[in-house]
């Protein structure tokens, strides 16, 4: 086994960190794109059983931690089926949770202070999905965001409940 | 052998880092989880082995690759796994390494092998703590100190030249051409992932090739197909499928050399009546 010339190593590590720096900035704008936490997407829906969820576009969020995506139901058209009586609001909300491992999107579905319904509806961990699927149940019977962790899939669980916390925030009224 | 050829042996240096990363991995998140995930992946990996080594009637048993197996696959597994899918990971390793065997050479990385099937088997999570994904920036380096080092030793460079320079070009060209999710993979935790994975399981010596030409082959081979399964289905398998394949190619390559020297050099099969004469 031939040993290679230090001076072979420093021009081969200089060249392959260019290469990589170049494969960094390429991807910088695709890495900031920020999640559909900014946009407008997590909108309060009417009650009717529609998914009232648009697309939003995906991005690594850059932080290190978990970080849910801020309120940001636009209620400028309030929907009418919607009954702000209680302590949320009725409807379909879409919250997001995401970290250094991916991210997650739900939607939640709020009926007289009931949280009645629970869809992971994009799925962006770099994990499969398959460990998290218990969870939107246990969020039906716990009717919390708090869920048990999964053993293995900490990451996941972590921005599922960060993004059923985010759907029922924006719910509540006041 | 003494305590203190073994230090300075490869499998003494990459034994002592990943001891190393445990150590500081552990003590930084403050999660003690991690170290006793290390004691059972250790203590199932020795067990194992022992047990193996004693089927085979071997007459040295020194099981410090089966330390060196446990201790990467503490580091890679998440620390909240459950202790059952922990020691049955390491298990799966060592008996990858002592039944998927070519002239008394383990044909997988044992890790590798272990840690992509635990994805399958136990849906194990694979955060890569111990490799600092979770730290500053800083984790980098420590990362390249010991990755450069542990080559030195075991005089990998080409090997690891070849794989970083295409896995890093081909993550270049996918991020230009929008393929895949090539930003996440050149960013932490998982370049951090990947130099962990290029410095300590790339250059494991039983599993990986000793020539030049054919460490710069194994190295493309590795990185090439690694992206291209990342590119196609993201996940956390790549780097594992990777590094599997270029094993297989690693054990053609030893075949088609055996192969060669045989058609070369026929075996000269003496007469009958010599042969019995000679045994006499």
């Amino acid at each position: 086994m031939a040993k290679m010339k230090k001076k072979w190593v420093v021009l081969c590590s200089t060249a392959i960190a260019a290469v990589y720096a170049a494969g960094y900035v390429t991807t910088d704008t695709q890495a900031s794109i920020p999640g559909p936490t900014q946009s407008p997407q997590a909108i309060l829906q009417p009650n009717d059983g529609r998914p009232g969820v648009a697309s939003p576009s995906y991005g690594y969020s850059g932080d290190g931690g978990s970080s849910p995506s801020s309120p940001s139901a636009s209620d400028s058209s309030p929907p009418s089926a919607s009954r702000p009586v209680g302590q949320y609001t009725d409807g379909s909300y879409t919250g997001m949770g995401s970290n250094r491992r991916g991210s997650i999107e739900v939607t939640v579905t709020i009926k007289n202070d009931k949280i009645t319904d629970v869809e992971v509806s994009h799925f962006a961990m770099h994990y499969s999905e398959s460990d998290i699927v218990g969870l939107p149940d246990e969020v039906l019977q716990k009717q919390s965001a708090k869920v048990k962790n999964v053993s293995g899939a900490t990451y996941s669980t972590q921005a599922f409940e960060d993004a059923v916390q985010n759907a029922i925030s924006q719910a509540k009224n006041g | 052998m003494t305590l203190r050829q073994w230090f300075k042996s490869p499998k003494g240096y990459v034994a002592i880092a990943m001891a190393a990363y445990l150590l500081i991995a552990s003590a930084w998140s403050q999660d003690i989880k991690g170290m006793i995930n290390g004691l059972i992946a250790v203590g199932a990996a020795l067990v194992v082995d022992v047990i193996c080594c004693l089927i085979e009637k071997r007459k040295r048993i020194l099981p410090d690759g089966a330390v060196i197996t446990g201790l990467i696959i503490a580091l890679v597994l998440g620390t909240t796994t459950s202790w059952p899918i922990v020691a049955g990971t390491a298990a799966i390793s060592i008996l990858s390494k002592h039944l998927l065997v070519h002239r008394k050479k383990p044909v997988f990385n044992p890790a590798a092998f272990g840690l992509m099937l635990s994805i399958p088997i136990f849906h194990a999570g694979q955060s890569w703590w111990g490799a600092f994904g979770d730290l500053p920036a800083w984790g980098v380096a420590l990362i390249l100190i010991g990755g450069y080092i542990v080559t030195d030793r075991v005089h990998k460079f080409p090997q690891i030249f070849s794989f970083f320079g295409f896995f890093f070009l081909a993550l270049f060209l996918m991020g230009h051409y929008s393929v895949g999710d090539a930003a996440d993979a050149l960013r932490p935790p998982f370049i951090n992932a990947a130099l962990f994975f290029g410095f300590f399981m790339l250059t494991d010596l039983p599993t990986s090739p000793a020539k030049v030409i054919d460490q710069i082959v194994f190295g493309i081979l590795a990185a090439a197909a690694g992206a291209a399964v990342y590119g196609a289905f993201g996940g956390l398998m790549y780097l594992f499928i990777g590094l599997l394949l270029a094993n297989l190619y690693h054990l053609l390559k030893i075949r088609l050399t055996i192969n060669a020297s045989k058609t070369i050099r026929p075996t000269v099969r003496k007469p009958m009546s010599e042969a019995g004469s000679a045994g006499k």
